[in-house]
Order: structure tokens, then sequence, then C-alpha cells
């Protein structure tokens, strides 16, 4: 009876209710946009690290984290690809990799490169590279002198496709290795650091030209999505020798485990924020609604209503309006989240700028369920914490009191 | 019968057209070669002043040089007397680099490698890349000339596919008596990147000789490095141990 | 007038708990603009100043075309007649002169070409962090010709310790080639992997000697009592350069030195204000509502008092009259709150937690937010631009009325 009675209470003055709601609309809206908004710049964060040859773990060979020089290469992969093998969840794919600094020269450039070996197929499932080449083509397997390069490096040496790249770097034997690639493909990554950092050759090539046999630098490895990271590194530890080293994307990327936590709070602030902005505007209204209604509810009580039964009256109305308001914002957040999705916002304007704070050029908004569930409980929780002042008011006028106002 | 006259005659036709280009291209590889070897001997000591000139500032600075083969070397800064004694050690394809005052040895690392020698127009890799000319290119004969009554070969050196050479072609002028008139480096667009000539062409070491090697980058007007020979000896050998790491730490000047 | 004032004035307050939390509604506005804005701007001049710190500094003079060629004879002939106009300039708080060279480094295991600044330990340490983020062994002490700092990442490279020999070889000034073998003394973090991987110090006499530099340096670096003082500085500087030529001088300034820095502070600039003219619009229909309300609730008075003879734009005066009092109070509240709140602030700093972490990172675990005028006036003048408004739209409404319909008004 009183959800009705509440229902139809709202209706009394449409146009304060539309003012009120479009204050929640666009409340609930611009949280649920903004919330998917850096929820986008994070996933993207992390999806791009992951995908610059991190992975969500790696092995390698003990000591090459902290000194990663061919010589702490993993001369024999294979008791860490049967590790691999045996313990990561189905789904999983992982890559071995040959990871080394090199000079990168042509007539007139030359440049401090990373240089990584990889296996073309397998490295495609794991990292960026399978899908970022842009120009020319990704590199085949069996491809010995063929080499991939970002868009970056490409103008800084002001060279093209097909084009001759010599690449030196120590080998095993502490000797100066050179070899000739041509270049065959020109990948485009989100960030210019990476164009101009990493060259891609095939591991064979990678081996052949440093004398490391079957040697590898490390393997990376990428997991289905609801796979822990830390159980998966954890049975890997369990069952390899401690000449290997195990670690995981959060070890190997601790600032942008660090900017995560840092924002999911941010997140929360700001969702607070929003609400208190929209709280005035709703406690108000309420307010006002419940003294023009003094009369009433002082009728309703000399009936013998009992102030538990005004409470859930005007908290009824509230809610209702906080309901409509949410249905509304949180669609029309979707819609422009939605929107936005398929093309992202384009931040090469100030595409440094991004780069200085290890963004990507595009951002894409994503609405995930968690924060779309927080925005609308920090609604309606706090929106009915305010709204139980109003309705306290009214449940506590005396009915003499009531009667008198005009 | 026809058919088969046909055929022969093509055969014949291939033959005469193929054969002086594979005649022509094999005289410029023996061409490059004895030219090289007349250039390099089988060993030599020499003396030499380089300068190193630059718009607004000039150096020179003496240099003792041994060579043995196509690619061992050693050489060592005699003048001015601040400089003395820093060596320089080549072999294969390293370099070392040896100074006396704080008597060390430092093994160049590849990121040094396209660095200019000493400041120079000269970068460690011309110097430790020596034989790559002989090595690493296919020369074909491109014509000739005829200066002051003697012939010169003009020869264009394409890298082959995998040589892990930066340059996109070299042109080659060679007198008739082996004698390197001029190399020009070119990038892989075919533009000239930089210039060495030889000049000055007199007798030295029992042989002719150019004198004076003046290398240039292309489009820069005032930025060049000349070594001048003062003394150049060829012999038929050197000890093998003066190409060692103990002998670069012992120079013997 | 005062009459209509005085009308408004009580009409506020006869219902003041409309008014109350009206006015909280604008003063919450403000206090948060004032505090996020100020926070702002206290995070990018901490930003600035942390970048600016560890290497930059916010000005250089320095021999054009250094800063693109990093040509090793692109000198400062005369580092004293620099500093002493640098030391001159408005503003500048601590000078120090570097001098830099690409050189091989090597150890006894590995050899890598960096860059080796020579510095002067005295000044350096007032100009950079670079004292502070020694992790191990200690800072150049003035005086010391053979000791080296190293960043933590290339003495990994390295493979050095504390006391370890590095020798340095390179070309001097005059071409002649300069060697030197240098202890580590003392091994630092800033946190910027490109920093700490990619040069060592050493002493600036030291360098001087051995890279033949016959007294020329090639920056001198300034940092300047606040960031307001940049550009007074620099006109200063640009104005009192030493003659010199082949090469000429000039200065720089940390944006051109850093342009990433500048871009990422304007995009951060950006999102900010896309966030505050979100928050603005919720505040103001928030606010719009009351006025409405207001409005609304007074139809029968209204109409009274047009009965009566007053004319809409006399009414109209006076409502707009009351929320023009309503919005003054609730910005001048929210002004001074704010204040307050980002004045504790300011002192006090704000935690971002994970301290450890942040610092091995070089980034600055605690923000101090920082007043000033346009982080305190700007954003509640946008709010009482937007109130005034809100307070309008309304007031059309009194135009419509008819006095007897509205005197029916329920």
């Amino acid at each position: 009876m009183f959800l009705s009675l509440a229902w139809r209470n709202i209706w009394r003055n449409p146009r304060r209710t539309a003012v009120i709601l479009a204050a929640v609309v666009i409340g609930v809206w611009c949280m649920v946009f903004l919330g998917a908004l850096m929820r986008g710049m994070m996933v993207e964060m992390v999806d791009n690290g992951i995908a610059t040859l991190t992975g969500h773990l790696q092995i390698h060979r003990k000591g090459y984290q902290s000194d990663p020089v061919i010589e702490n290469s993993m001369r024999d992969p294979g008791p860490a690809s049967k590790a691999l093998q045996d313990s990561l969840p189905a789904g999983s794919h992982w890559t071995a990799r040959v990871r080394v600094n090199a000079v990168a020269n042509n007539a007139r450039h030359n440049a401090g490169v990373t240089l990584v070996g990889i296996d073309p197929a397998c490295e495609a499932k794991v990292s960026f590279i399978g899908h970022a080449v842009a120009q020319g083509q990704y590199l085949k397997p069996d491809d010995d002198y063929g080499i991939v390069v970002g868009q970056a490096l490409l103008e800084k040496f002001e060279t093209k496709l097909g084009h001759k790249l010599i690449l030196m770097s120590q080998d095993t034997g502490r000797q100066i290795a050179s070899r000739a690639f041509r270049i065959r493909g020109v990948f485009h990554a989100q960030q210019r650091a990476t164009e101009k950092q990493f060259v891609f050759v095939t591991k064979a090539a990678a081996q052949d030209m440093l004398k490391l046999g079957s040697g590898i630098s490390e393997l990376s490895a990428l997991l289905p999505e609801a796979a822990s990271p830390q159980k998966a590194a954890d049975r890997l530890r369990g069952e390899l020798p401690g000449a290997y080293e195990v670690l995981t994307w959060p070890q190997l990327l601790p600032l942008i485990k660090l900017y995560l936590g840092m924002m999911d709070s941010f997140v929360v602030i700001w969702y607070v924020v929003v609400f208190v902005a929209m709280g005035f505007g709703i406690v108000n209204t309420t307010l006002m609604a419940v003294f023009e209604r003094i009369r009433e509810y002082g009728l309703l009580k000399s009936l013998g209503l009992k102030p538990w039964g005004i409470i859930k009256g005007v908290m009824a109305e509230s809610f209702f309006l906080l309901l409509i308001g949410a249905a509304l914002g949180n669609a029309l957040g979707l819609a422009t989240v939605w929107a936005l999705s398929y093309h992202g916002i384009d931040l090469s304007a100030l595409a440094q700028g991004a780069e200085f704070f290890g963004m990507g050029r595009v951002i894409y908004p994503e609405a995930h369920i968690k924060d779309i569930l927080t925005a609308n409980l920090v609604v309606f929780i706090l929106g009915l914490v305010v709204c139980l002042y109003p309705a306290v008011k009214a449940a506590r006028f005396t009915p003499v009191e009531a009667l008198a106002h005009t | 019968m026809k058919a088969k006259a046909l055929k022969s005659l093509c055969l014949v036709l291939v033959f005469s057209v193929a054969c002086p280009a594979l005649a022509l291209a094999q005289d410029a590889e023996s061409l490059v070669k004895a030219a090289f070897d007349y250039m390099r001997g089988k060993a030599s000591v020499s003396t030499a002043t380089m300068t190193i000139h630059r718009p607004d500032w000039q150096r020179s600075m003496t240099i003792r040089a041994w060579t043995l083969g196509q690619s061992d070397s050693i050489f060592y800064i005699v003048e001015p007397p601040k400089d003395s004694g820093n060596g320089t050690l080549k072999k294969g394809g390293e370099m070392w680099m040896y100074n006396p005052k704080v008597n060390r040895v430092i093994n160049l690392p590849p990121s040094m490698m396209s660095q200019g020698w000493m400041g120079s127009d000269f970068s460690n890799n011309d110097l430790a890349k020596t034989d790559s000319l002989i090595k690493d290119y296919v020369h074909t004969l491109e014509g000739s000339e005829t200066i002051d009554g003697k012939k010169v070969f003009h020869i264009k050196s394409m890298p082959k596919p995998r040589a892990p050479v930066v340059w996109g072609m070299q042109k080659l002028k060679i007198r008739e008596d082996h004698i390197f008139l001029q190399e020009d480096y070119y990038d892989e667009d075919l533009q000239l990147v930089k210039s060495l000539t030889l000049l000055d062409i007199k007798p030295l070491g029992g042989r002719l000789y150019p004198a004076k090697w003046r290398m240039q980058k292309a489009g820069v007007k005032d930025e060049y490095t000349v070594v001048g020979y003062e003394k150049l000896e060829f012999k038929d050998s050197l000890p093998a141990d003066l190409f060692t790491l103990s002998s670069l730490r012992n120079p013997r000047f | 007038m005062s009459i209509d004032l005085r009308m408004a004035w009580r009409n506020l307050w006869r219902n003041p708990r409309r008014t109350l939390l009206t006015m909280s509604a604008i003063a919450f506005a403000c206090v948060l603009l004032v505090f996020m804005l100020s926070w702002q701007f206290g995070s990018y001049e901490t930003m600035i100043n942390t970048a600016v710190k560890v290497q930059t500094g916010h000005l250089h003079v320095e021999a054009a075309d250094y800063q693109d060629r990093q040509d090793m004879r692109l000198v400062i002939k005369d580092p004293q007649a620099v500093t002493k106009m640098v030391q001159a300039a408005p503003g500048v708080e601590a000078y120090t002169v570097r001098a830099n060279s690409f050189a091989l480094v090597s150890s006894q295991e590995r050899t890598y070409g960096i860059l080796v600044v020579g510095i002067d330990p005295a000044r350096e340490a007032k100009v950079s962090t670079l004292k502070s983020i020694v992790r191990q062994g200690s800072f150049l002490e003035p005086g010391d010709h053979e000791g080296a700092l190293v960043g933590r990442l290339l003495a990994q490279n390295l493979q050095v310790k504390l006391g370890d020999e590095l020798t340095v070889l390179g070309q001097g000034r005059d071409g002649s080639i300069a060697a030197l073998v240098l202890k580590v003394r003392g091994i630092y973090s800033s946190g910027m992997d490109d920093f700490d991987r990619s040069s060592i110090q050493m002493g600036l006499q030291a360098f001087q000697d051995a890279f033949t530099m016959e007294g020329a340096a090639h920056q001198v670096v300034a940092i300047c009592q606040s960031l307001e003082e940049v550009a007074g500085a620099k006109a200063y500087m640009a104005a009192h350069l030493p003659p010199q030529k082949d090469p000429g001088l000039t200065v720089l300034d940390w944006k051109q030195l850093m342009p990433g820095l500048l871009q990422g502070i304007e995009m951060d600039l950006v999102s900010g204000i896309i966030f505050y003219i979100i928050l603005l619009v919720v505040v103001t229909f928030s606010i719009l509502n009351t006025f409405l309300m207001s409005i609304l609730e007074r139809t029968h008075e209204f109409g009274v008092l047009m009965a009566m003879g007053a004319k809409p734009g006399r009414l109209g005066r006076l409502v707009v009259m009351e929320s023009l009092a309503m919005n003054l109070l609730g910005v001048g509240a929210g002004m001074i709150m704010g204040a307050l709140i980002t004045w504790y602030f300011q002192v006090q700093g704000i935690d971002l937690g994970a301290q450890e972490l942040m610092a091995q990172y070089g980034i600055v675990g605690r923000i101090y937010p920082r007043l000033s005028w346009l982080s305190l006036l700007s954003g509640p003048a946008v709010v009482f631009v937007m109130t005034l408004l809100a307070a309008l739209y309304p007031t059309r409404r009194l135009w419509k009325l008819r006095p007897v319909e509205a005197m029916n008004y329920a």
C-alpha cells in the first residue's frame, strides 16, 4: 500500500521530480562512465605491460633478472618447458625468447635496441607482436635473416621495408657478433618507446648469431583469464630446481601493480565525492517534499499511523527516485561506454604526455560489473542513509504542530 | 632438326652475352683483390699523421702502425706527447684500446664500433673491417677512363645479400697499377654518405703509393680527416706476437 | 533598496533548513574545488620538482645546440662569468656547474659506452637530489679527484661494488685522449631507470683535467625558489648572458628540457577539468532544484505581492538577491573551509601509501597540496556563476504569474 502511495507522491510535483532525477541521472552516469574510463586506463596499462613481452609469468635462469646478459641465459630450456607443460592450467600459452641488448646500424644511424629472438607462432599467442605488424609481414619460422622493427625506429633510421639493418651484440664467446637482417615488417605499439626499443628476429637466427646453441633468455607464459599467476608460479617453483627463477607479472612490473592499487581507491573516492554533490540535492528535495506535506503527515498521525510508517513512506519515495535515477543513469552511462568502446578516446594530441604516464595513445573505456555495482551501492546505501534525515523529521511532527503549519 | 639448331643458337647467344659479364665480374674481383693486396702488402710498418679538420677546430696526431695480413693491425699514437703511447689493437673483428696513463686495456663494445676512431671521420668499423671489401662484396667493372696516361677502372661493389655491412653500395676507382684512387660509400637508397680520396701518389716503401688519404662526409664541406704517410715500409712478415694484448700494453716505438 | 535587502535576508531564514542545505551544497562544491585544484597544482609541483631535482634543474645555461647535439666542444668557455650572472638572477635558489662527455667506462668484467658527468659536489647537493639518493657508500667529497658515483642499474651491469675501480676512456675537448681510473664511492638509485643505467658522476675538477676542458664546462644548472620564479629568472638570464661566440650561449627552462612532463601535466589538468565540470553540473542541478522549489512554494505569496502592485521585476530582484546572499555565503564559507583544509594538508602532506616501494621508484609518496590564488578563486568563481544562473532560471516564472491564479495556488 505505502509503495503505491509513495509512487504517486513522487509524481505530485513532476517538475521537482524531474530536476532531482536529472541530478541523480547525471551523477550515476558520470560514476559509471568515468569509472569505466579509469578502469579502461588501468586495464590498458596492465594489458599493455603484460603484452609487451612480460606475460603473466616468466622463468629465467637464476641471476638473469638482476643481470640480464647473455652469460646468464638458460643453456637448455628443456626442463623449464617441461615444467610449464606439466603444471600450467589448460588453455595457457608460453613461448621461449632470446633477449639481449644490441646495437642496430645502418649507413647513417645507429642506436641501442633490445634484440628479441622469438618463435613466431608461439610468440603470437603470448605477446603483442603477433598482431602488431602494420606494414609488411610478421616473421616466418624459417626466416633466418628477417627482422621486424617498430614504426618509431623505422623513422629514426630513415629506412623502409626491405632495407637492411645490421645488428651487433656480444656472443657467448664474448666476441662481437654482427648480422645483416632485412626489414620484413613494421610494428605499431601503444608507446613509441616500445617501438624504438624492440626489434624481433626468429629465435633460430638469434641463437645462431649469438652462438647460443639451443639456449634462451626467458620463458614467458600467458594464463587463461581465470587462473591465478601466483598459484601457477608456486606450482612451477615446486617443480623446478633452485637454478631457476619464476616471476609473476606484479613482480616484473611493480610500478603498474602500485598504480593499480592507487587507482582503485581513487575510483571509490570519486564515487563518494559525486554522491555527496548530488546528496545535497536529494536531501533538500525530500526535505521540502516533507515540509510541504506537514499537514498530511499530521493528519495521518492523528489517524493513528505509527512514526515508522511515515519513515517507510518517505524512504520509499526516495527509493523510487534513486531507482529511476540510477536506472536511467546506468543506461546512459553504459550507452556512452558502449559508444566509445569501439573507437576509444584518442589521446594522440597528448601522446608524449600519455607516454609519460605509461598510457597508450587510445583509451578504451571498459565497464566492469564490480565498478557498476560499487557505484550503485554507493548511490543506494548513502542515498537512503541521507534520506533518513527528512524521514525522521517527518515522523517527529506532532499532529498539533503539523496542523498549525500553514 | 630445326628445333635443335635453334636451341644451340640460343645457347651460343646466352653464352656470348653471359660470358663477358662473368669475365668482367671476375676481372673486377681480381682487380680489387690485387689492389687491396698491393695497398696493404703482406705486412707493413708505417708512420702517418692524422689531421682531423672541423670548421672551428683542427687537430693532428702522429701514428705508428704495424699491419699483418688482411686483418690484423696495431697502432700507437706517437705525437702529441700528451697522447703518446695510446694504442689500438685490431684482430679479427675485434678492437682493444690501451691507455698508458691508466695502464688499462679496454675491449671495444659493439655499441662503440660505429663511432669515429679518436674522433676522426674513420669509424672504428672502418678500421676493424678492413677486409670487408674483399669478403662482403660482389664487384663489377662499370667502365674506365684514362688519367695522366694511366687507365683508371670504375668498379661498382654491391654487398653480398647476407654480409653484415651497413652500406648499400661502394664505388671504387682503381688505377691500372693497383692503386686505389677513390672509395665512395653509399646508403641503401644509393645516396652518397662519405668518400675516401687517395692523393699524392709517389714512391713510398719501395712502390708507388698514395701518401694522402682523405675521408670526407657527404654534404658537409669543412669537415674531413686526412691521413698523410710519412714513412712506409713493406715487409714479408712480422712476428705474430706483435698483435697480442700483451704487446699492446708494451708500446715499442 | 534597503527594504528589499532586508526582505531578502528575512526570506532567506524563513526556511533555515533549506537555506543551510543549499548553502552547504555550494560550500561543498567550493571546498572540493579549492582542495582538488590545490592538490593538482601541488602534485604537479611535486612531479616537476622531483623530475627537475633528479637531474634537470629548472633552468640551464649552455651553448646553443648543446641540448640537441651533445657535442663535447659546445662549451661554456667561462663558467665563472655565467655563474656570477645566474647567482644574480632573481628567484634563483641554487646553481651548479656540470660538464659531460660520452666515454667508455669499464670494470674488470664489462665495458659500456655511457655519459660521464663532472659535478661540483658541494653545489650539486643543493641543486639535485643526487646526494640524498646515494643508497650505498657516500656522496663525493669536494676535492675528491678519483671518486665516482654510479647508478644502481649501471653498477649491476658493470658488476661493481663500492671501492671497485672503473676505467674511463674518452676524448677530451681538444680531441686528445682522456683516460682515468675512478673508484666507486657511492651507488645511487633515483627510481628513473634511464638515469640509473646511463651515467656516472665524478668531480668536476678531475673531469676538467682529464678531458682537457681548460676550465670550460657544458651546463650551468639552476634551481629556483619556486616554479613561479622560473619565467622571471629565465628572462633575466637571457638578457644578461655573458657574450660568447662560437658557440653562443642560451637559456633553457624545464619545459624545453623535458617536453614529455609538460604534456603529462596538461593531460592531467584536462582530465581534472572534465571531472570538475561533471561535478559542477551535478551540484548545479541540486541547487537549481532548491531555487525552483522555493519559488513554487511561494507562488501564493508572490500573487499577493503582485496584487498589491509589486512589479515582476522587483520580485525578480528580490528573489535574485535572496539567492545571491545564499550564494555568497555558501561560496564564502566554502572558500574559507577549503582554504583551511587545504592549508592543513599543505602542512601535513598526504600519504599515498606504499612509501617504500614508491621511494624505490623515486615517486614521492607524500603529496603536498599547494594553495594559490588561482586554486582558491577559480573553482569558487565558477560555482558562483553556475549558482547564479541556476537562481535566475526559476525567476522567469515570475513574469508568467497571474496574481489571481497565483493566490489560488495551493
